[in-house]
């Protein structure tokens, strides 16, 4: 329990930290957490911010869009890698490939994220560690 | 005249005005692209404020800054309820222009230092070549930079500041009386320290000094227009307006 409280503190200083060193921040729930798994629809490499869309198939068998929102090109595109990793470019994510979001949801409800994990089709974390996913909860797809 | 004697006395000139060059204005080579490398510790507020704690404000600038709608730091909201000017793509002004999370590369270049920031390719000419401020221009977003060198050290003095900008990313506003002295310096081949001393009677009950690190990277400056945070704007509406 106690540890259990702790876990929670550092969590939310994290997602604190988080929060003021990014702007926009105040349309997303900083404390909540999700993922959703879908076939990108589309891709924007693009500045301020990379935008993916996917079509997530949600438990009525309706297919929902859901956005995010992560850094800008430059930067992710400068990243340091470890080996192996893959680099973030324009072609690294296409239509039709399956993956999963994950990150702060919008507050109204929304689907719209702000995200903290990208994987790809092929397993990569494009951003987001192991760690970070387990603790999420899938809410689809 | 002897040849040798000759040649001694243009060794002798030649020595003594190279002291002086040492001593006086040795120049410092900042040439390269930069990326902001904030220590430990200043780590959470660097990207929004130049020091962690809000400046000495007078009832005037307390004012304004209590009307500010940044989108950083306690009083953050979002992107579509700001009223912070960058967001209309206007100039961040000095020292503002450090804390856009961006590398910027310095050019030297015969009586001006040249500093290019990927934001916005936002450029500042810093002139060296002993000429004194703007008289003739109206107020602007970056300031006029005049510098020179003191033993390695690129002193830059910049006024002529508009009032329309922020200190910083969290609504510290200034007036027209702002004045930027930046003290520039290597610590080492891949460190550039700048000491930023803001002035501004207006504004300020005192002076008040900040400091940014950066760190030397094999990148080059990437495309980087303002205008697209539009972009980003009409999928925060999309948000806001979800059904």
């Amino acid at each position: 329990m106690i540890l259990k409280t702790f876990l929670s503190i550092l969590v939310t200083i994290f997602f604190i930290g988080i929060s003021f060193a990014h702007h926009g921040g105040a349309s997303f729930n900083n404390e909540a957490n999700i993922a959703v798994r879908g076939k990108v629809t589309r891709f924007d490499f693009i500045n301020p911010h990379v935008l993916i869309y996917i079509e997530v198939i949600d438990d009525n068998g309706d297919a929902v869009e859901w956005s995010g929102e992560i850094t800008s090109p430059n930067r992710l595109a400068r990243r340091e890698l470890a080996a192996g990793a893959v680099r973030w470019s324009k072609d690294v994510l296409q239509p039709g490939d399956e993956i999963i979001l994950g990150g702060n949801p919008a507050r109204n409800g929304s689907p719209f994220l702000r995200l903290r994990l990208v994987i790809d089709s092929q397993g990569n974390y494009l951003n987001g560690n192991e760690d970070y996913f387990k603790s999420l909860e899938l809410i689809s797809g | 005249m002897d040849i040798n004697l000759l040649y001694k006395l243009f060794l002798s000139i030649f020595f003594i005005s190279s002291i002086n060059a040492q001593e006086g204005n040795a120049e410092a080579d900042f040439s390269g692209v930069w990326n902001n490398f904030p220590p430990e510790g200043t780590r959470s507020f660097q990207n929004s404020q130049l020091i962690g704690e809000l400046p000495p404000m007078t009832p005037w600038a307390r004012a304004l800054y209590d009307q500010a709608k940044p989108t950083f730091g306690a009083m953050g909201v979002p992107v579509l309820e700001t009223n912070d000017p960058v967001y209309q793509c206007f100039r961040p002004g000095t020292p503002r222009i450090y804390m856009h999370p961006f590398p910027m590369e310095i050019i030297h270049t015969p009586g001006r230092v040249l500093m290019i920031f990927e934001y916005d390719h936002v450029v500042r000419q810093i002139f060296t070549d002993g000429r004194d401020h703007r008289t003739d221009l109206g107020p602007m977003w970056m300031g006029d930079s005049i510098g020179y060198w003191d033993d390695g050290v690129l002193v830059v003095e910049t006024v002529n500041f508009n009032d329309r900008t922020w200190i910083d990313r969290e609504g510290v506003p200034h007036s027209d009386e702002l004045k930027v002295v930046e003290r520039m310096y290597l610590d080492d081949e891949e460190n550039l320290v700048i000491d930023i001393e803001i002035t501004d009677p207006v504004a300020f009950t005192e002076s008040w000094s900040g400091r940014r690190r950066y760190r030397k990277v094999d990148w080059v400056i990437e495309e980087f227009s303002c205008m697209d945070n539009f972009t980003f704007k009409a999928w925060e509406e999309e948000l806001a307006e979800y059904d």
